[in-house]
């Protein structure tokens, strides 16, 4: 009942008028006060009485140096720090906990229900939801800075902020709207944004995918900040975004913010019922993944191309058991972001696309857990509060034991051989309003041992220590610093005399400060620095046991250094029309100890070919390139629903992987551009159109691009990276063009819903320096491994009810290319095969589909464990995909075969827990 | 490179229970047919040098297409040429005198087809070649496909001890001979509604001689070794699964010593030929030959001309102790339950079991009587012991 006092106080106090001049501004100086002595002071300055309960603020302490503020002005000043609402009321001020009170009549149109409320002493959150929440379209306002405060040139700066309102974890990515400006912004991984206002009142509209919408009336009358809370929508627990090509953050109706929901990536069918974000990723258009392949292709780019980050760890290596399964734990996905048309600024380093993971943070609130077990691994999430609300931590471990399937295997070799794989994260989050700090640390390993004829190691780790801090209500700057290391281990003991060991081992130091200063209504700065280390030991092939032959050789160190400077400016020409201009330069430059050879001019390197060599000192720079980046992307608003882009892009890379495979091996080494090898650069252009049907709810857009790769590695046939330090020898450079088209139709938030996706896209390759021994396949252009014409991808998700929902992907891709044989000829009576031109032909189409059906525990509001399981069937049809095609001369008789790694429909069952009820965090 | 092959079995392995390899064929394009094949080289332990030109066929239809008719030559860098005659299946031979192939000269082959194409190679430069060390065995296993089953049987190894003056680049060629038995002499038959005795038993089918060249191809160089020697190389492997061990085995071993265009090219020939197409599969490679089309630049012509040296040894190898051979001899034995009469209105030779005195209702297949059924011959080669 005492809600419903408070509740008809709040009603009369409405109706009450104050007509008294309580606008004359007084000089304040007060350093360091309580609470009540600063509210003593007020009274004996202006005859103002505060009221107010001692428990509410007795943590406030007061410093104001001011000349001209009301005393309504200079208790709100007092109190910013805090969720205390001031207000005037029959001349005097009342402070409330949290609740604003209503200095206006309220339009009601039902009645009220005193009855529901319950008897809880302090007004809940869902109380005031509930009080607050009964007026249609006239909506909760928020007051911004104070009358008379600090503005710029007739603005406000205004600093918001997103909440969970559950967790209090911040939500990045949440769209701001501004209706009467009909322009916005988006939070960034700490929940901030900036909008530059004229005082005044606005519709605010806060927008994110599984969140409830918001509207909010902001009253601004001078710099401020605000917080904002969003309730989740009751569906899945740890949807994860996966953003298709994030172009441009401005409203939700923009293009560039493909949001594709993964209505918990939990959901869809997955190969063994590990959830795998990156396969999910490439059911976008532009973003080709194949079986049993730890690469993804974007944009008909290698799979060195592409930029993995985690919390800015960059990840080397970013699968476990040969591309099987991704290198980290879904569950901890907050956001994932896939940059490859316009790449702001900010990026760099890598030639396709930059993949960006967010972690989320620790629950602020109260501890929880969250895991699942699937046939070959289980996961384990830990995490809760330290001090709430400020300090909090996640813990993630994953593991395998997949053991017990090579142990079902009856032949001797595979019986005896290992497989497991393992990763574990852990995160710290720090968050005063001013300053957010998080570490984030990351390991994942992976061991194969194939009988006794081979072993296998490999592993990630890495940390990063990202500060963030908001200096003013109009720059915000983050500071991070990064390590990460990549490395492996491999013993070959198949032939005695030429067994050997090799570990390799890639070590990166990054420091990257950032900052995102609004300039004035029209202009946002992002700029910064970014320094990154390259430490790389190739490591010694070492002759392995007491029989090997092998000659010991030392693949040698290498160390680089990146320095980049990078500015960019997000311009709000007009409402319809923004322009993003970015210039990022970097300098990059190989280093010493490095002992380079320098071949015969016009003629092959080769190690016979070596004329000098040039000695270069312990950090002495052996090269330096300079790179230059122009992006620019425009957005213009036809109408409401529909919009246009266009961007150019340009990018360097600097380090490469060496892999004349296929697929990417295990033991792929990657090396850095060097005196010899140059980096390779690309130029994009795109051009997009994006229409939001708003009757089907179903959002459209078709994107083109044209990119030309320079300096493109190529190897050249057989080429080995375990016989020489001297790289050069075996790398050819050429270039490489990419084209396509990629449509994209989407539904989102009904019954049934999903999306589909067709890309047509070429890539293609020539490698011609004009002679037999620079050039590959005869100097002609060939189709790359990942040239894949035609690509469909069907995503689609139906919520039978809230507890089961089906899902299905199917997938489509036109054969990759392959180099057949064409003819056979005989040698003294054996049969030989010849080869046709590289890769002229194309093993047959793929096509898949997959099923699953999600089962969610009972909805109890009161539970300790809530349960979900996810029944998986992976191929459904069992068609027998070729993952290869092979030709094999077997006594004398050519048999052509194909190959299908999953050739049969695979059922598995998951079962996923959480602590809490259905919708908990 | 080895390890991606491992790679490739243990994925195959690992997804056993879901993956499968089919039979597939591809659709060639006609535009990739037809190209002619050279090989041939010049040994100075050969007393014949022989080329042979054929086409590639289709891979289809595979057979060899020889091509006769073309006159060829081989010259060395003096600028002395030496015809070869053409046999007439698509080998064409000649002699040159063992005084200009000595290490360090060079030969190339000249070669006018009967559509007026001209082939020439680039010169070869011939090496010299220690002679082959140690050939020996080692009892070994080899895994197979089949659940629980190992393939048992013996491992040749040959050490390789070379000079610094020889060659870094080595390949050898194995042919290997085995002698093997039928299982009865011949004694009785039924032909065309006769039976016949054969007085005394006939022996003359029952011992026969195999001889096959092994079509894999050894490779090894030693540029990246630190001495011009191997320990342990493997060559071919025997397995008790075929009747090669039963009565004595020999293998005759030719080493050659290669130039490095020569390897480079085996070496090749060798990778595109050993494909596993598993999940790490390489790029197939382009196989360069040193052959021109000089009438027509553009075709290519397959195949090498090579100019080498070499040695050979032939060890034999009999019996092996405490292995078990488990091949199969085709020879079974099927009893006649209405006696001879079942054989009536046959037109070919049955063979019959029988003692001195009379044939039994039991039939042989022809195996069981006939080596020469299995490829061999019952002529003795010359160097088979007694």
């Amino acid at each position: 009942m005492k809600s419903f006092k408070i509740f008809t106080l709040l009603f009369l106090l409405s109706l009450t008028s104050y007509a008294q001049n309580n606008n004359k501004a007084y000089s304040w100086h007060f350093n360091h006060l309580t609470f009540s002595e600063f509210s003593h002071a007020v009274t004996q300055k202006t005859g103002i009485k505060v009221f107010y309960e001692e428990s509410w603020v007795k943590n406030v302490r007061v410093t104001i140096q001011n000349d001209s503020l009301t005393a309504l002005d200079a208790v709100k000043l007092a109190l910013q720090e805090t969720t205390i609402t001031t207000s005037y009321w029959n001349g005097d001020i009342v402070l409330m906990p949290k609740v604003m009170l209503i200095t206006s009549l309220p339009v009601y149109n039902k009645k009220i229900e005193v009855a529901k409320q319950t008897k809880e002493t302090k007004i809940t959150a869902s109380e005031n939801r509930y009080l607050k929440g009964r007026r249609p379209d006239v909506i909760k306002s928020i007051q911004v800075g104070y009358k008379g405060g600090p503005i710029e040139r007739g603005k406000a700066k205004v600093l918001g902020r997103v909440l969970d309102e559950e967790t209090g974890e911040p939500i990045n990515y949440a769209t701001v709207y501004i209706e009467e400006t009909k322009s916005g912004a988006v939070t960034d991984n700490n929940g901030f944004f900036i909008l530059m206002l004229s005082p005044g009142k606005y519709n605010a509209v806060f927008n994110i995918l599984g969140f409830q919408e918001k509207k909010y009336q902001l009253n601004v009358l001078s710099n401020g900040t605000f917080t904002v809370h969003l309730a989740k929508k009751m569906i899945n627990i740890k949807e994860v975004v996966v953003h298709g090509d994030r172009q441009m953050n401005i409203n939700k109706k923009d293009p560039g913010i493909e949001k594709i929901p993964v209505k918990s990536i939990k959901e869809l069918p997955m190969m063994m019922g590990e959830r795998d974000i990156l396969k999910v990723s490439a059911t976008l258009p532009g973003i080709i993944d194949s079986e049993g392949s730890s690469g993804l292709n974007v944009r008909g780019g290698g799979s060195d191309q592409n930029a993995f980050y985690i919390d800015n760890i960059p990840i080397y290596n970013t699968a476990h058991l040969f591309g099987f399964f991704p290198a980290f734990n879904s569950d901890i996905i907050k956001d994932f972001s896939i940059y490859k048309g316009y790449i702001p600024a900010q990026y760099g380093g890598r030639l396709s696309s930059v993949f960006n993971i967010t972690t989320r943070q620790g629950n602020m609130k109260h501890f929880t857990a969250h895991g699942g077990v699937s046939p070959v691994a289980g996961n384990l999430v830990l995490e809760g509060p330290i001090k709430k609300n400020s300090l909090s931590y996640i813990f993630s471990g994953r593991s395998t034991y997949s053991d017990w399937i090579l142990k079902k295997i009856p032949d001797a070799t595979i019986r005896n051989s290992r497989a497991n794989f393992y990763d574990f994260s852990g995160g710290l989050n720090f968050d005063s309003q001013k300053t957010q700090v998080s570490l984030f640390m990351y390991r994942s390993k992976d061991h194969f041992k194939l009988s006794d004829l081979n072993d296998y190691n490999y592993g990630n780790k890495g940390a990063s220590l990202i500060i963030s801090h908001n200096f003013s209500n109009s720059l915000r700057g983050s500071f991070s610093f990064i390590g990460s290391q990549y490395g492996f281990a491999t013993v070959d003991k198949q032939e005695v005399s030429s067994a050997y060991s090799h570990a390799y081992n890639l070590e990166h130091y990054e420091f990257k400060a950032e900052f995102k200063q609004v300039i004035n209504n029209n202009n946002t700065l992002n700029y910064g620095l970014d320094a990154i280390l390259y430490k790389l030991d190739r490591g010694i092939v070492e002759p392995y046991g007491v029989a090997s032959l092998r000659k010991e050789v030392n693949l040698g160190k290498e160390k680089g250094v990146v320095t980049s400077l990078f500015v960019s400016d997000n311009y709000e020409v007009s409402p319809r029309l923004t322009l993003m201009a970015g210039v990022r330069v970097a300098l990059f430059a190989p280093l010493g100890p490095q002992n380079v050879y320098l071949y015969q001019p016009n003629g092959p390197m080769e190690l016979q070919y070596v004329s000098d060599s040039i000695l270069f000192n312990n950090n002495q720079p052996v090269k330096k390139y300079i790179e230059p980046d122009v992006r620019l992307a425009v957005n213009f608003k036809l109408d409401e629903n529909s919009s246009i882009k266009l961007a150019f892009n340009q990018m360097h890379q600097n380090l490469f992987m060496l892999n004349n495979t296929i697929s990417v091996a295990p033991n792929t080494q990657w090396k850095l551009a060097d005196y010899h090898i140059k980096p390779s650069r690309s130029n994009q252009v795109s051009a997009g159109i994006f229409h939001f049907f708003n009757k089907s709810n179903i959002e459209a857009s078709v994107d083109v691009y044209y990119k030309e790769e320079f300096n493109y590695p190529q190897f050249k046939d057989g080429a080995s990276f375990l016989n020489s330090p001297h790289i050069e020898t075996a790398v050819l450079q050429g270039k490489a063009k990419a084209y396509g088209i990629e449509v994209l139709i989407k539904r989102t938030n009904k019954k049934l819903d999903g999306w589909l996706s067709y890309t047509y896209s070429r890539s293609l390759i020539q490698v011609n320096g004009g002679d037999v021994w620079n050039s590959i396949n005869y100097g002609l252009v060939y189709p790359s491994n990942y040239d894949v014409p035609h690509v469909a991808n069907l995503v689609l998700n139906y919520h039978l009810s809230r507890r089961i929902s089906f899902s299905s992907i199917v997938t489509y891709q036109s054969g990759r290319p392959v180099t057949y044989p064409i003819s056979v000829y005989y040698v003294d009576g054996y049969p030989y095969l010849e080869y046709s031109k590289r890769n002229a032909y194309r093993i047959p189409d793929y096509f898949r589909t997959d099923l699953s059906m999600s089962i969610e525990g009972n909805l109890r509001r009161k539970k300790f464990l809530h349960n979900s399981l996810l029944i998986s069937v992976y191929n459904i049809t069992g068609r027998k995909n070729a993952y290869s095609v092979f030709f094999k001369t077997d006594n004398g008789r050519i048999e052509s075969y194909k190959y299908s790694v999953i050739g049969v429909p695979i059922l598995t069952v998951t079962w996923v827990f959480k602590l809490g009820n259905y919708a908990s965090e | 490179m080895q390890a991606f092959k491992n790679i490739i079995w243990f994925l195959i392995a690992l997804f056993s229970l879901t993956s499968c390899i089919d039979s597939y064929k591809p659709v060639i394009k006609s535009n990739d047919k037809g190209k002619y094949v050279v090989m041939g080289n010049v040994d100075k332990n050969d007393t014949v040098q022989t080329v042979n030109v054929s086409m590639t066929s289709s891979i289809s239809d595979p057979n060899y297409i020889a091509v006769t008719g073309c006159s060829v030559e081989i010259q060395n860098d003096k600028g002395i040429n030496f015809p070869l005659s053409d046999n007439g299946d698509g080998t064409y031979t000649g002699k040159i005198d063992p005084q200009y192939m000595t290490p360090g000269s060079a030969f190339r082959v000249n070669i006018k087809t009967p559509d007026g194409t001209d082939i020439e190679s680039d010169y070869d430069t011939i090496s010299s070649c220690p002679p082959v060390d140690s050939v020996y065995y080692n009892q070994e296993s080899q895994y197979t496909n089949n659940a629980n089953d190992e393939n048992k049987g013996i491992q040749l190894y040959s050490d390789l001890k070379g000079q610094n003056s020889d060659s870094r680049y080595y390949k050898w060629t194995l042919t290997e001979t085995w002698e093997y038995h039928a299982k009865w002499p011949i004694r009785w038959y039924y032909y065309l509604g006769t039976v016949y005795h054969v007085v005394p038993d006939d022996y003359s089918k029952m011992v026969c001689w195999h001889t096959l060249l092994i079509p894999k191809i050894y490779l090894l160089s030693t540029k990246n070794l630190s001495d011009n020697d191997y320990k342990r190389f493997p060559l071919n492997f025997v397995g008790s699964d075929t009747r090669r061990l039963e009565y004595g085995y020999s293998l005759l071993i030719k080493l050659e010593a290669l130039s490095h265009s020569a390897y480079v090219f085996w070496e090749r020939m060798r990778l595109n030929n050993n494909s596993n197409g598993g999940l790490y599969e390489k790029q197939p490679l382009t196989v360069i030959g040193n052959l021109h089309n000089v009438t027509h630049p553009n075709i290519q012509v397959l195949g090498f001309f090579s100019a080498v040296s070499s040695h050979t040894k032939r060890i034999f190898i009999h019996p092996i102790p405490g292995l078990q051979l488990t091949f199969k001899d085709f020879c079974t034995v099927r009893a006649l339950r209405k006696g001879i009469i079942e054989l009536r209105g046959l037109d070919y030779i049955v063979y019959l079991a029988g003692n001195d005195e009379t044939y039994f209702p039991t039939v042989y297949t022809r195996e069981c009587v006939d080596c020469t059924l299995l490829g061999g011959v019952t002529d003795k080669p010359s160097y088979w012991p007694n």
